[in-house]
């Protein structure tokens, strides 16, 4: 405004002299708006120059290094699921398809079923079905490297973990799909005459303990999601990224689930706690598929369904000739023992841990809750929490008195999720928290330890291990918690801790697993089971049956025995009282994969034996018998190559590595960046643009007026 | 002409007023904001600054260096943003990683004139203040990204704001981040202190 107010004294006539006035007045203003939008712009400037201030790697906040990029693969999967007894025999159809201009390898890091056999790979490209092999790892590894590096098609399915697996794709054409497909087989879970089935579709992403591996060498197969640590040195192989369902394009990561159920029983009802169903008769069979359609592969599917009462099996033989040698299959509920209850020093041990924030940590309070209501007051227990680092609620455990248990509600109520998932410390703690002064079987106490956790932890066979070292007379129960629980932790460390295990996926859905468990806990077990079966070269898995509890079967599947003379199932009852049942094998009824059953436990015997002498497992004998069974294994994998290149040499091949998602009700350990600008600077210059405009319009007009 | 000219006049006089009006609500906001964070300190609830608001206030951040002082509020969504600083849903209960994220126009303007050393005070709904020193910058991609809360050490905050700083345009994927490591060990009265601590 100084512009104008020194031009003031002019003589001039009024009514010019105002006009002047004005005028001046006006291109004060407009300068000073120029003035402003320059401040303003500048940055504009600025902005243009920062592109290659991008650092890396100086904060450790990715999982990796930082480098991930929008998936260009849309999967789709497609689960068909036949039931038949109590084998589930799965034809899963994944296909990836490349909606990028450039040619793709797929990499996918997917859950099967913790007992899965893996027994068939096909490719299918455009017309074309190429059959996939049995290989030993790495000749399976180099055929697959040649084939992708010389532009041939080619996947291949690698085992990390018994229910974690890896399939790579090589050369998906821009534009087009690859579509593989695996066939594996899982046992049927049967438990207190309900049968079970559980499809995984995602994971929890694992917390991998120990000090990081430097990370020198960064080999074809390394593009590390998960750094190594000195304890889970696979780390990368067992992460993959993960996301929210709004991260992945709409179609993609969906999966259509249809089961046949050819249970031969007359069935009383069919239930999910996880999804809605839609249910059709079809003769003998019953089509089940999820109500929604396509579902989210977000958590895992699973299906329960029980005979009508009075018809639940107690014993069941199958029988099936492979390859010149027959295998059987035989299933013995012992029922209910009679026996007085004991009393019991019970260890709540429950997962704090990142991983359970959200839902999880919800459902693990309600089901130690409910853990507590089971307790007698001759009963003593106590709390133990870990994340990083364990925590107990008393000292050793304390009486199941009122005023205790109202503590421990207390405590249990405060309970909250963060940190990491140092499982070794805790478990150290619960099996070792016992008074020392005595021992369990003179005082005639039982002692039981309950796990409640969702089992993302990535060094699980090295926590076997510990359990098995440290557990002495207790007995390890393990609670699977969340929409997609490590059901081979849950499943293993019961194994190793002479317990049992169960899973809760939903709120809803508490009630009933938690009190089969807690009630089989309390009910006594049938121990030192012998199972004897006719024929000198009988061959039976598992080897050593364990403990059952109240609502166990016994199974157990033998090489070479036909189908003819009895079988003797013996066990002891917790009052001495030894218990027998014997089985005609001459009624079994014909039952299809019992060989790859077979297989599948005499190869999980072999890596147990090794476990438990500390020594490398006998790979060439696993390498053996996986092949002769066309079975994926720890040592073998699945390969299906192309003959002809497709892609020339001079178009590159970028490897792609499709995330999964995140399971639901998780809270992400992963946080996206706020979006933290406003468009308050962008609203100010548009602003004082158009003002500036508007000026400088007045003060044209007023110089033609003039 | 002349209607041409006002509609341009007051369209473009009604820009400048919203885009005004985004800071100036964010330091209104912040007085209000102090209101309800006393409350919450005296009551020890979660105290909601105005009925319909879908967040609250959660902790007192204090720059020192800046000589600024605001209130964080829960969530990160644009509408707490627009009002204060909000923390990353999630964090920062007890004693993991805290992350704060604040508009780089309204509250996180200076962000970028801190310092390493500098310090950052933080007071929790206990009323406890804990002090952070700045330890590094870095500026990263949020679309190729994220944060790993798990991987984060517990005793760390970050700021988290937009960068460039001066950049016009309001989605762009650049972020400034400030992380600071905290000093003195956590206070020692928590809710209930448990009493033992079994050994190993």
């Amino acid at each position: 405004m100084m512009l104008s107010t020194t031009l003031l004294r002019l003589p001039v006539p009024e009514k010019i002299a105002n006009r002047i006035r004005l005028r001046r007045f006006m291109e004060g203003i407009t300068l000073w708006l120029a003035f402003l939008l320059l401040l303003f712009v500048q940055p504009l400037y600025v902005e243009a120059s920062v592109g290659d201030e991008l650092q890396s790697g100086l904060l450790q906040l990715t999982d990796s290094r930082g480098n991930r990029q929008e998936s260009a693969l849309v999967l789709e999967s497609d689960f068909d699921v036949t039931v038949s007894g109590l084998i589930a025999d799965t034809r899963l159809i994944r296909r990836f398809r490349n909606t990028s201009d450039d040619w793709r390898e797929g990499r996918f890091v997917f859950p099967l079923p913790e007992k899965a056999s893996v027994h068939a790979l096909t490719m299918t490209v455009g017309e074309r079905t190429i059959t996939g092999e049995v290989r030993p790892r790495a000749l399976a590894r180099e055929d697959y490297g040649k084939a992708r590096d010389s532009g041939r098609q080619a996947a291949m399915v690698e085992q990390q973990r018994p229910n974690l697996f890896t399939s790579r794709v090589a050369n998906i054409p821009p534009g087009e799909d690859i579509i593989v497909e695996l066939r594996y087989q899982q046992p049927v879970d049967y438990r207190d005459g309900q049968f079970s089935l559980r499809l995984p579709t995602t994971l929890v992403p694992r917390y991998m303990p120990g000090p990081l591996l430097p990370t020198g060498e960064v080999s074809g197969w390394h593009d590390g999601w998960a750094v190594a640590t000195r304890q889970v040195p696979d780390a990368d192989a067992i992460s993959p990224y993960t996301v929210q369902p709004a991260d992945v394009a709409p179609d993609s990561h969906r999966a259509r689930i249809s089961v046949s159920l050819n249970a031969g029983l007359p069935l009383a009802d069919v239930t999910s706690p996880s999804h809605g169903l839609e249910t059709r008769v079809d003769g003998q069979v019953m089509r089940v598929t999820p109500s929604e359609g396509p579902v989210l592969m977000n958590r895992d599917f699973v299906l329960r369904w029980r005979p009508v009462r009075g018809r639940a099996p107690v014993a069941a033989v199958f029988h099936e000739q492979f390859g010149g040698e027959d295998y059987l299959m035989a299933m013995v509920v012992p029922g209910a023992a009679p026996g007085r209850k004991l009393p019991r020093d019970l260890v709540f041990v429950i997962d704090t841990s990142g991983s359970m924030a959200g839902e999880s940590i919800h459902q693990a309070r309600q089901a130690l809750g409910r853990g507590l209501d089971t307790l007698a007051p001759e009963d003593r227990f106590n709390i133990i929490q870990f994340n990083s680092q364990p925590h107990a609620l008393f000292m050793q455990p304390e009486p199941a008195s009122a005023n205790n248990l109202v503590r421990a509600r207390r405590y249990v109520s405060r309970l909250q999720a963060e940190g990491g998932t140092e499982m070794a410390s805790a478990l150290s703690m619960a099996l070792g928290s016992g008074d020392p002064r005595e021992d369990g079987r003179q005082t005639g106490r039982v002692r039981q330890v309950v796990f409640i956790t969702d089992g993302a932890v990535g060094n699980e066979a090295a926590l076997f291990r510990q359990i098995r070292r440290e557990l002495g007379n207790q007995r390890l129960f393990t609670v699977g918690i969340g929409s997609a629980p490590n059901m081979h932790f849950m499943r293993e460390a019961a194994r190793w801790g002479r317990g049992s295990y169960t899973a809760i996926s939903n709120p809803a859905d508490l009630g009933a697993p938690l009190e089969a468990l807690f009630s089989a806990m309390e009910a006594p077990v049938l121990t030192d089971i012998q199972a004897h079966w006719p024929g000198a070269n009988a061959e039976a898995f598992p080897e050593r049956p364990g403990d059952l509890f109240l609502g166990e079967p016994l199974i157990q599947v033998v090489r070479g025995v036909p189908a003819e003379g009895q079988l003797t199932v013996a066990g002891l009852a917790p009052d001495g009282k030894r218990w027998e049942r014997r089985l005609d094998l001459r009624q079994s009824a014909g039952g299809l994969g019992l060989h790859r059953r077979w297989a599948r436990a005499k190869i999980d015997g072999l890596l147990d034996r090794a476990s438990v002498g500390g020594e490398q497992p006998d790979e060439e004998r696993i390498i053996r018998l996986a092949m002769a069974h066309n079975l994926l294994s720890p040592f073998t994998s699945f390969v299906a190559v192309d003959s002809t290149p497709v892609r020339s040499g001079d178009s590159p091949l970028l490897a792609d590595s499709v995330p999964t998602l995140l399971p639901a009700g998780t809270s992400a350990g992963m946080v996206r960046y706020p979006q933290t600008a406003t468009v308050s600077p962008l609203l100010i210059v548009l602003g004082l643009v158009g003002l500036m405009f508007s000026a400088g319009v007045v003060l044209l007009r007023g110089r033609v007026a003039l | 002409m002349n209607r041409l000219l006002l509609l341009l006049l007051s369209s473009s006089a009604t820009l400048l007023v919203f885009g005004l009006w985004i800071p100036v609500k964010a330091v209104v906001a912040q007085e209000m904001l102090a209101l309800a964070w006393a409350e919450s300190q005296a009551r020890r609830t979660e105290t909601r600054p105005w009925p319909w608001a879908d967040t609250w206030p959660v902790a007192r951040m204090a720059l020192p260096g800046l000589d600024r002082s605001m209130i964080v509020l829960e969530g990160t969504h644009g509408e707490s943003l627009a009002f204060g600083p909000g923390r990353v849903a999630g964090t920062g209960s007890d004693n993991g990683p805290v992350i704060i994220a604040g508009h780089r126009d309204t509250h996180f303007r200076k962000l970028n004139e801190l310092k390493a050393g500098s310090e950052i005070r933080l007071q929790g709904q206990d009323g406890q203040w804990q002090n952070y020193r700045v330890e590094s910058f870095r500026i990263v991609d949020s679309r190729r990204e994220q944060i790993d809360t798990q991987r984060l050490s517990r005793d760390v905050l970050l700021l988290v704001t937009c960068y460039p700083f001066e950049a016009l345009e309001a989605g762009g994927p650049l972020r400034y981040v400030v992380m600071a490591r905290r000093q003195d060990p956590a206070p020692v009265n928590r809710v209930e202190q448990i009493d033992t601590v079994a050994g190993l």
